[in-house]
């Protein structure tokens, strides 16, 4: 399904077009060769604009804790998404993929963003919770 | 009724509505005012003393290119097999996105497959609301009949640039990112039907005056639509007059302010002083604002050029929230230092040589 439907957007052109041109471009700020998988516990939360930041301490395999920040989406869109300042909750373990920062700091966008036991954040309906869907090991 | 429930119903909504905007567009009207009601007795709202009633909270939810992709070249009109395929992609789009396979919701790709461009943020990070409207246009452009913008020579120079600058620099100074970047401005050009962060616009009137708040910037204008003539203040967002034609807000904004020595992520988004934009507002149906807007500028473009774009009213209660883009934007200290790393990488020998000198 997937290949069928990568074949409709590049026939119709739909969806996968030139990248929107605002609020900044991804590249200036990320390096889509530094893809950065970490798991740590929610240190902080920026609820800030033009962009949310979490800051998340990721434990080391020595032991050593480093603070990561972490850019998401704009707070009005989680906000429109059901997300609200209790959603993210200090303490929490999550786990966040994206792309480093090209001046080498521990500061990274967040691409993709799930608790350790695979459930995805505020997806599907308000009040049915996330679902665990197990579908996201393809998408890798 | 659960929200699945009621997505399948604003899709289907959606798709009832395509035909008759793509009949309302096909008929190009230029005439002004509409019949007192249509077939299914709707009939433009009024406000209270007596003009229509734009009031409300309005976002473009179509997916047409403003500019006619070269697969369509010659054609206006997507088929109605393409049409169908376009809904189908994007119910299953919004399926997925509900079911959580991130990955593939809102048209991105995995980040194994990523070319990055277009495919930073899934959508957790972006707020498409409900599923994409599908309409018949195969461009926003419907005059020139190509579809595509005229730019001049010098103008489609200045656009290849900012395209290979975007996101590559030189990031030299705060000055060098884009307008955008800076947490100024997109333009008032594109303000209506665009915005990522937040492309939400709110209409308020009252009598004499129309305003619109857009969401992203915290943009707004505050339209006089009393018969007064342009004032001389040069602005950014120019100077902008009113009037009604039949059912039609018509704007007309000259004076702008040349800032084109800026960087715009998109050339046709600059205002030199010799722009005059013109918008004409119409309400086709309860649910659809027809946007039509046409650029005149010989700086920039060979002939004034026409875009015709759909605006979904979105239910009542909609709310725009503050967007206080210095609060927080450390995209612009993360750029520049990521633009001095890039440096540092490309140039240990110039430095190893002593060859710093002549500094900025």
């Amino acid at each position: 399904m997937r290949s069928c439907l990568t074949v409709l957007f590049a026939v119709l052109g739909i969806a996968i077009a030139a990248p929107a041109p605002a609020h900044h471009a991804f590249a200036a700020e990320f390096d889509a060769k530094k893809p950065i998988k970490l798991r740590g516990t929610i240190a902080k939360m920026e609820w800030i604009n033009p962009h949310t930041w979490i800051h998340i301490d990721v434990k080391q395999p020595n032991g050593k804790v480093e603070r990561w920040m972490i850019e998401g989406g704009p707070p009005n869109a989680l906000y429109r998404r059901g997300f609200t300042r209790d959603s993210l909750p200090l303490g929490i373990e999550i786990v966040v993929e994206g792309f480093r920062a090209k001046d080498g700091s521990m500061r990274g966008n967040g691409r993709d963003l799930t608790f350790p036991d695979g459930r995805k954040l505020f997806l599907g309906s308000s009040g049915t919770g996330a679902p665990v869907d197990g579908k996201d090991g393809k998408d890798r | 009724m659960t929200y699945r429930s009621v997505v399948l119903v604003l899709t289907l909504a959606a798709a009832a509505g395509i035909a008759a905007f793509a009949l309302a567009s096909a008929a190009a009207p230029k005439s002004t005012g509409a019949p007192a009601a249509d077939a299914h007795g709707w009939a433009v709202p009024r406000t209270a003393w007596g003009d229509p009633d734009f009031q409300g909270v309005w976002r473009y939810e179509a997916v047409i290119a403003l500019e006619r992709p070269a697969r369509f070249a010659g054609r206006e009109f997507l088929t109605d097999a393409e049409i169908a395929q376009t809904e189908r992609v994007e119910q299953d789009q919004e399926a997925k996105r509900l079911d959580g396979v991130e990955g593939e919701a809102v048209g991105r790709q995995s980040v194994a497959a990523s070319p990055i461009r277009g495919n930073e943020y899934n959508s957790f990070w972006q707020d498409h609301g409900r599923p994409r409207r599908v309409y018949k246009q195969t461009s926003l452009i419907t005059d020139p009949r190509d579809g595509r913008i005229p730019y001049t020579p010098d103008a489609r120079q200045a656009e290849a640039r900012a395209a290979a600058r975007y996101g590559v620099g030189p990031y030299e100074s705060y000055l060098d990112p884009d307008t955008g970047e800076r947490c100024l401005t997109d333009g008032v050009t594109g303000m209506m039907w665009q915005g990522p962060n937040g492309g939400h616009n709110q209409i308020v009137q009252s009598p004499g005056y129309v305003t619109i708040l857009h969401e992203e910037y915290r943009d707004r204008r505050i339209i006089p639509v009393d018969g007064r003539a342009h004032s001389n203040v040069r602005q950014w967002f120019g100077d902008s007059v009113g009037r009604w034609e039949g059912d039609t807000l018509v704007v007309d904004t000259t004076n702008f302010l040349d800032k084109t020595h800026y960087e715009w992520a998109s050339t046709w988004t600059r205002t030199s002083e010799t722009l005059h934009l013109v918008e004409r507002f119409r309400r086709v149906d309860a649910d659809t604002l027809e946007y039509r807007i046409t650029a005149e500028d010989p700086a920039t473009f060979v002939r004034p050029w026409t875009a015709v774009i759909p605006i979904s009213r979105l239910q009542d209660g909609t709310k725009i929230y503050e967007y206080a883009c210095h609060e927080g934007n450390y995209a612009m200290p993360n750029l520049l230092s990521g633009a001095r790393a890039e440096a540092k990488k490309a140039a240990p020998v110039r430095r190893s040589l002593g060859s710093e000198g002549g500094s900025r």
